[in-house]
């Protein structure tokens, strides 16, 4: 058997896991090839290192710590429980779009632009307001032209009691 | 009282329970993250996120299995995380804290001289083994956890345990088997 495939069996010959006829065949090579029995040397000590491995004890301060835990995270969750309340979310549904908002107005690259299409945007509007408001001035006075003929001509109307004449 | 018991008594809020399921698990833990990371600070940090994720994920737990298995395997999830994300921010360590070093035996100055050497040695070593190589042997080797408990614990068919523990042992030696050659030939 090859060097190779011996030293894939060490481990498992260590653990006793081989059959007679295995452990037989690592025997004979071990005992012609001194590479693989140094090699089987430093994975018994190894093996034996790490078994040896001392247990730390666990610090005062860390104990306390991890003691502690639940204590903070009730405190944690008392702190933000209202946050969590069902009336609240439509309230913070609507502050989130508005950050949202207001951030990507605040971190645009292009600000002036947009500042200057809601300048335009606000000009445009009032522009409008004015004329309506100036139709509507028109429309009243000429109404008071006709107000008198108006008020007569409804008196007169049957439904209110007049003449169709 | 049984494990199962005091996790129920922990998910109704008792933190005389929470005390006895951290007396009953930190050392182990401790050491645990102590053997995968190599520092006595790191150690604790870690053990510290462990339990918190432990008191997180306490109402996930199913009854029906083990706990040890579940806490273990939910450990080892949170040390093979934390490496691989840290990995690239830490030089290799090659030497083995004080903390340990002052738990050394009271072995004679020579012998305890070379088993110091030797330790170190197999530490550092330890740490060239790939993340989830270098868990399956700590869990095996240094914890002394059957095949079967270490399969459990790592999510993996038996036979995959046996291999990756094979792998590590021998990449181990060959390390041990270098350094004992070069210090011949010196």
């Amino acid at each position: 058997m090859k060097c190779e495939k011996i030293q894939e069996l060490l481990s498992p010959y260590l653990e006793g896991e081989l059959n007679p006829e295995e452990k037989r065949l690592i025997q004979e090579h071990l005992e012609a090839c001194k590479e693989c029995l140094i090699l089987f040397s430093s994975l018994s000590e190894a093996q034996r290192s790490l078994s040896d491995f001392p247990q730390l004890e666990v610090s005062e301060s860390l104990l306390n710590r991890l003691y502690s835990i639940p204590a903070k995270k009730k405190r944690f969750r008392l702190s933000f429980d209202f946050l969590l309340r069902p009336s609240l979310q439509p309230v913070l549904a609507a502050a989130t779009i508005f950050l949202t908002l207001i951030s990507f107005y605040a971190f645009n690259p292009n600000r002036k632009a947009i500042d200057k299409s809601i300048d335009r945007q606000l000009h445009l509007g009032l522009n409008k307001v004015e004329k309506l408001y100036a139709k509507a001035e028109t429309f009243t006075s000429s109404l008071g032209e006709y107000k008198d003929n108006i008020l007569v001509s409804l008196k007169n109307m049957k439904i209110f009691g007049g003449t169709k004449e | 009282m049984q494990i199962n018991n005091i996790v129920k008594k922990c998910l109704d809020g008792s933190e005389g329970a929470w005390r006895m399921l951290v007396n009953a698990y930190s050392k182990r833990i401790f050491n645990m993250a102590y053997q995968f990371a190599g520092s006595f600070e790191e150690a604790e940090d870690l053990t510290q996120d462990i339990f918190l994720k432990l008191y997180n994920s306490l109402s996930k737990y199913d009854f029906k299995k083990d706990f040890s298995a579940w806490f273990f395997t939910l450990s080892k999830n949170h040390l093979i995380d934390h490496y691989r994300r840290t990995k690239w921010e830490k030089k290799t360590r090659d030497e083995f804290d004080e903390h340990f070093l002052a738990s050394e035996t009271d072995d004679g100055p020579e012998i305890g001289l070379v088993k110091e050497e030797s330790k170190r040695t197999i530490w550092s070593a330890l740490n060239s083994l790939p993340s989830e190589i270098r868990m399956t042997v700590i869990l095996r080797d240094v914890q002394g956890k059957s095949y079967e408990e270490v399969a459990e614990i790592m999510s993996l068919p038996l036979g995959t345990v046996k291999s990756r523990i094979n792998r590590g042992r021998l990449q181990l030696a060959k390390i041990l088997k270098e350094k004992k050659e070069i210090e011949n030939e010196v």
